[in-house]
């Protein structure tokens, strides 16, 4: 199995790179030049590859069950490494590599096939030398074993078009043309396929014929990290939690490393006899897999826990893996650590593990001209370590012009009373105005306001504004 | 790293090792410092002639005592704030816990204030907002870290001091003026009152200078 897998991974590269640049590189004209001799192609990958192609009919159905092709992987993985999927129903397994380990094809095959009746899926399976033919005898439900190349062809001649799932367009064009089975379109020129139903067509039958070789990438599951550690006697402190994650934490940055892999938040589970599971979101401030930072966070989460009771076990659980940004490491950073220094997303960890995730939050202006919708909260932090806007990488540009805005925006508009504006009228305190901001009408919450600069007897500065339909007066902001 | 980091740590603690292009603040960890720390400018040429140095003084705390807010308390130390946030080579964030409206982003960034290392901290007690401001004071990721107060003992404000002659960042501490007579372990105490021709600023207790009221500067 070891060497199959690793041969499986570099084929999983060229599927990467090799097929669109084919695809793209070959003109209609080229595409209807003569195959490849077919002797050559086919003693080449008559050792190679052996595709088992299981077709799930109800999965392409609207109300489908909730089973997954992905899932579905999962188990097709037990039998090879190389499963690939072909959307949108149909699975496609390697498995030249695992005959021998398996006893037999046919011991092989009727394993797999037991494992979808197991899952109480309706499935059609096929095996052929090539991904497209072995996906194409499944579709028509031909449970066939085909292992000589040799024979390829002359089975797939009695199939009907329908089996290649091509778009109706096409599959219309051949009925006028009156051809209803593949044997009908091989005999046809080649030329007159590639101008009337297109390259695509031809290198697709190309492919089933094992005239061109069609690698295909490999699924490779997602992963995440999942331990939980069991306690002998129940734990009724949070110092001794503390002391049983230390190494689950330290697991966890070790599997992160290995995959070169962060994450942006840890899941942890308290399992109690009596209560309900209790869950902790260990929220981090980037994308990280630093040992450190996940311990810092999630010590700092659970000095603040009150244990609702004794607790059985502990369970950690990784959210998503993603990849660890490419920023260069600096050789010093360790001595900054050791002194004590933090990076910013380091604080802002720490802060919201005691304080909460709401509590620590960055500022953004936002393009407008109504003051209590001209900004916003932002809550991530990008890799770089800055508080990151939305999806939008420039910052909104700020109108520099225009009247002073104040540091302080109240919450809500604050009623003015009448007779506080009396004096602010009579005592001619007015720095600046009027500033009119008329807007909003389209999303209801339409603002008409008069803006002014005032200052108070004592000093204070205000930013004051008249509402022109009711003439009220409120105090918005103030100059900090 | 966890395992080569004490390595490169004693290779660079040692006396023979010439270390050029680091930081002065790195090249003196744990040592007495061989040069000033930096003042910020206040952008007002009259406050800076009464500071020592010239200027806010940072890697350590500052009170202000306010009569009330709106007296200009934040643009005292906006052109500081701007100015700490451009300099090269360092970690220049801003974390203001606690303030007592919400800070408006579009007046933020027409002083030119880098609001992508703002960091606004709401705790909801005055005990989470010390803690807060001790972290982000010796985290030393910080530039500037504001704080507003109603009342804290005598301890927790030297626990910010020591906070922030570790980080080395620009510490200021907010809070309302009943405080003034109470003894207060701050290197720079200045009092903003109400006054007839507008805002009143008083210098109330200064290390290296002479305490006293600055006309104009507001």
């Amino acid at each position: 199995m070891k060497p199959r897998a690793l041969k499986s991974a570099t084929a999983d590269l060229f599927a990467a790179a090799a097929p669109p640049s084919r695809r793209a590189a070959t003109p209609p004209a080229a595409a209807a030049s003569p195959p490849p001799p077919p002797e050559q192609s086919t003693a080449r990958s008559r050792s190679r590859h052996l595709w088992y192609a299981v077709v799930f009919p109800a999965l392409g159905e609207p109300q489908s069950a909730p089973l997954s092709l992905e899932r579905l992987c999962l188990h097709a993985q037990r039998f090879t490494p190389w499963v690939s999927i072909e959307p949108p129903n149909a699975l496609l397994l390697e498995i030249r590599g695992s005959v021998k380990l398996f006893g037999s094809l046919a011991a092989l095959g009727a394993d797999i096939d037991a494992v979808w009746s197991g899952l109480k899926l309706r499935a059609q399976s096929s095996t052929a030398p090539s991904t497209l033919a072995a996906l194409w005898l499944a579709r028509a439900g031909q449970k066939a074993v085909l292992e000589d190349p040799g024979s390829l062809a002359g089975c797939l001649a009695k199939l009907s078009v329908a089996c290649t799932s091509w778009d109706p367009g096409r599959l219309h064009t051949l009925r006028t043309m009156g051809v209803n089975r593949i044997g009908e379109l091989m005999r046809l020129p080649r030329a007159g396929i590639a101008r009337r139903l297109g390259a695509d067509a031809l290198l697709d039958l190309d492919i089933a014929l094992m005239r061109q070789a069609a690698p295909r990438r490999a699924f490779a599951a997602r992963e995440r990290f999942h331990e939980r550690c069991d306690f002998e006697m129940e734990v009724e402190t949070v110092a001794y939690l503390q002391t049983a994650l230390g190494p689950l934490i330290e697991r966890c940055a070790r599997f992160l490393r290995e995959r070169q892999a962060g994450v942006e938040a840890l899941e942890l589970k308290l399992d109690h006899r009596t209560q309900p599971i209790t869950r902790i979101r260990l929220g981090l401030a980037s994308v990280t897999g630093d040992p450190r930072r996940l311990a810092d966070v999630s010590m700092h989460k659970l000095a603040r826990l009150e244990l609702a009771a004794p607790v059985r076990s502990l369970e950690l659980k990784s959210g998503p893996l993603r990849p660890l940004s490419t920023d260069s490491f600096d050789v010093f950073a360790c001595l900054g650590g050791a002194g004590g220094r933090d990076t910013a997303p380091q604080l802002v960890e720490r802060l919201r593990a005691r304080l909460g995730e709401q509590a620590v939050y960055g500022i953004c202006p936002v393009p407008e001209h109504r003051p209590e919708v001209a900004w916003q909260r932002v809550q991530s932090l990008s890799a770089k370590g800055t508080m990151r806007v939305g999806r939008q990488t420039p910052p909104p540009r700020i109108d520099v012009q225009g009247m002073p805005r104040p540091i302080w925006l109240l919450n809500e508009p604050a009623r003015l009373r009448a007779p506080d504006v009396e004096r602010l009228r009579q005592s001619r305190s007015l720095l600046e105005g009027p500033e009119r901001i008329e807007s909003g009408w389209w999303d209801g919450k339409d603002v008409t306001r008069d803006y002014y600069i005032v200052r108070q007897s004592g000093g204070t500065r205000l930013w004051i504004f008249q509402e022109r339909r009711s003439r009220r007066w409120f105090v918005h902001g103030v100059f900090a | 790293m966890p395992r080569e980091a004490p390595t490169l740590a004693d290779i660079l603690a040692d006396a023979r090792v010439w270390k050029l292009s680091l930081s002065s603040r790195d090249a003196s960890a744990g040592q007495p410092l061989s040069s000033p720390r930096p003042v910020w400018s206040t952008g007002r040429s009259a406050l800076d002639a009464r500071l020592p140095g010239g200027g806010w003084p940072t890697a350590s705390l500052i009170e202000v005592l306010l009569e009330a807010p709106g007296l200009g308390e934040v643009q005292l130390f906006l052109p500081a704030l701007v100015q700490s946030q451009k300099v090269e080579g360092e970690t220049p964030w801003l974390v203001w816990i606690a303030p007592p409206y919400e800070p408006f982003a579009p007046a933020l960034a027409q002083h030119g204030i880098d609001l992508e290392r703002l960091l606004v901290v709401r705790p909801v007690t005055a005990t989470e907002a010390l803690w807060a401001a001790e972290q982000a004071l010796s985290s030393g990721a910080c530039a500037a870290v504001l704080l507003w107060l109603k009342g804290a003992d005598d301890r927790w404000l030297r626990r910010l001091k020591l906070a922030a002659e570790a980080g080395g960042a620009l510490g200021v501490l907010f809070r309302p003026e009943r405080h003034r007579f109470e003894s207060s372990p701050a290197a720079l105490r200045v009092l903003l009152a109400r006054g007839d021709e507008g805002p009143h600023l008083e210098i109330i207790k200064v290390q290296g200078g002479r305490p006293g009221p600055v006309w104009n500067v507001i």
